[in-house]
């Protein structure tokens, strides 16, 4: 399987959040709660990202983990990718 | 009875019938050689389905049309062991296995296969003819492919009414039928939401073109944008939808050019001469004078209503229309009428997509309108959440180039 690099996920995860008329900050430490990115748009991205890749995400590997900056984002559908 | 049908049959016998730019009537289609009974007949065209229920109509016989591409060998095996002689279009005989006794004046209908792989429900030439009474003089659009339960009910008027002229259109005509049906004369024409959905997509033009006095919708669910399009270009057409099916005939015929059937029609006072409606959860249940053969009584249809109003909306198959989004329930049909009801889509089909978190989420294909420039993913979702709910607003949007269609009219919706 290839790979959908950071940089892209993060253009993708702002076309989530221009798609529900809102904007992705440019920091990554911005709270998730905060800037309003709900399961929902979670979900969108990781379909995004397994369009992009032509395959599907591999959820059932990494451990549950605390998701709630946009660099945790990044770093869990990074961690989904290398699983 | 026989003589009763044979008698009602004969009426539209001089009704012209218009198969490959040739025009006959009825009585003039190529005779076919005495055929087997029970015999399933396939073909390759329209005009020798009308030959074949000519003879079955004239003679009585049990027969089963349909086109040969829906019947696989499999199911030629099932028939032949069943009692059918298989009839091809070349002429050729393939005698059945099973030898029985004839069930005289029997038609069998395949259903459309939505459910699985197509069931026979057997009927005859009176249950099928549900139109009655006097009729107006017309010349029908024939589009439907021979043997559909929709093919028989167009038929069935012209082969039972005077001055119910038929056009009949080839799978190879459909993508230009609003010119054939222009050419000669066409005022009625029933079709899929779908079939009326590409006419328009194609050349509005060419099919405002068509003088039509009556125009038809079923076979799939209908929704209010198409009604109002067609509504726009026949201002002062007749605009019907019609739900019917193999199983229970024509059971809700609605005139008002309204989506839905009113709330009133639900668990009114049985009549042995009108299909009695009600629900069983969201399932729509029915009770029909109109239905096939061994399926007197309550027949659960699988489709899902909702109420919208004092309306109640038919929005699709109850084993594919909901999609549960993490827990919230949300109906693909009400989810695919908001997206045709955008001025920009022609065309859309609705349906879950596995997604993490929550299990489920709403996904689209969408073939855009052309003639009203583009129209972009944002412009949808934006459309769609000042309309839905959230858990209800496609995520992911796909266009498509043009509008897919199966064999039977109907889309993959």
């Amino acid at each position: 399987m290839g790979s959908v690099a950071r940089g892209r996920v993060r253009e993708l995860m702002g076309e989530v959040m221009t798609a529900q008329g809102r904007a992705l900050p440019g920091d990554d430490t911005a709270d998730l709660r905060e800037i309003g990115f709900r399961s929902l748009d979670f979900s969108e991205l990781a379909l995004r990202v397994e369009d992009e890749l032509g395959d599907e995400l591999n959820f059932d590997a990494p451990g549950l983990r605390r998701i709630a900056t946009v660099g945790d984002v990044l770093d869990f559908i990074e961690q989904l990718q290398s699983a | 009875m026989t003589a009763r049908r044979r008698t009602t049959a004969l009426i539209g016998d001089d009704n012209t019938v218009v198969v490959a730019g040739k025009s006959l009537t009825w009585r003039t289609l190529r005779k076919l050689p005495q055929l087997p009974s029970p015999a399933a007949v396939l073909v390759d065209n329209g005009a020798d389905a009308l030959a074949a229920l000519r003879h079955h109509a004239v003679h009585g016989t049990e027969l089963l049309v349909a086109t040969r591409s829906r019947v696989d060998e499999r199911m030629r095996e099932e028939l032949g062991e069943s009692g059918f002689a298989i009839v091809l279009p070349e002429g050729e005989v393939t005698p059945a296995k099973l030898k029985r006794v004839e069930e005289s004046g029997r038609a069998w209908l395949l259903t459309s296969g939505s459910t699985g792989r197509p069931k026979r429900i057997g009927h005859t030439l009176e249950t099928l003819t549900t139109v009655t009474g006097d009729q107006p003089p017309r010349t029908w659009l024939l589009p439907y492919s021979p043997g559909t339960y929709a093919w028989w009910q167009v038929v069935t008027i012209s082969l039972t009414h005077a001055d119910q002229g038929l056009v009949v259109i080839e799978p190879d005509e459909l993508e230009e039928w609003p010119s054939i049906a222009a050419e000669h004369g066409v005022t009625a024409a029933s079709g899929t939401p779908t079939f009326w959905r590409q006419a328009i997509y194609r050349d509005a033009e060419a099919l405002a073109a068509v003088p039509l006095e009556q125009i038809t919708l079923g076979g799939e669910p209908v929704d209010q944008a198409i009604l109002d399009q067609l509504r726009e270009i026949f201002p002062t057409a007749r605009i019907s939808w019609i739900y019917a099916s193999s199983e229970v005939g024509a059971s809700i015929v609605v005139h008002d050019g309204q989506a839905g059937f009113p709330r009133e029609w639900l668990d009114r006072k049985p009549d042995p001469d009108r299909p009695m409606l009600s629900l069983d959860g969201d399932e729509l249940v029915i009770r029909s004078p109109h239905h096939g053969a061994g399926l007197v009584g309550a027949v659960h249809t699988g489709d899902r209503v909702e109420f919208a109003d004092d309306r109640v909306l038919i929005t699709g198959r109850i084993d594919s229309d909901e999609i549960n989004v993490g827990g919230s329930k949300v109906s693909a049909g009400i989810v695919r009428n908001v997206l045709m009801g955008h001025p920009g889509v022609s065309w859309a089909r609705v349906f879950a997509r596995k997604a993490p978190l929550v299990g489920r989420m709403v996904a689209a294909e969408v073939v855009p309108n052309r003639a009203l420039g583009p129209i972009t993913h944002a412009d949808l979702v934006q459309w769609c959440s000042s309309r839905l709910p959230d858990y209800g607003v496609p995520r992911r949007i796909q266009f498509l180039d043009e509008i897919p269609q199966k064999e039977t009219l109907k889309s993959e919706v």
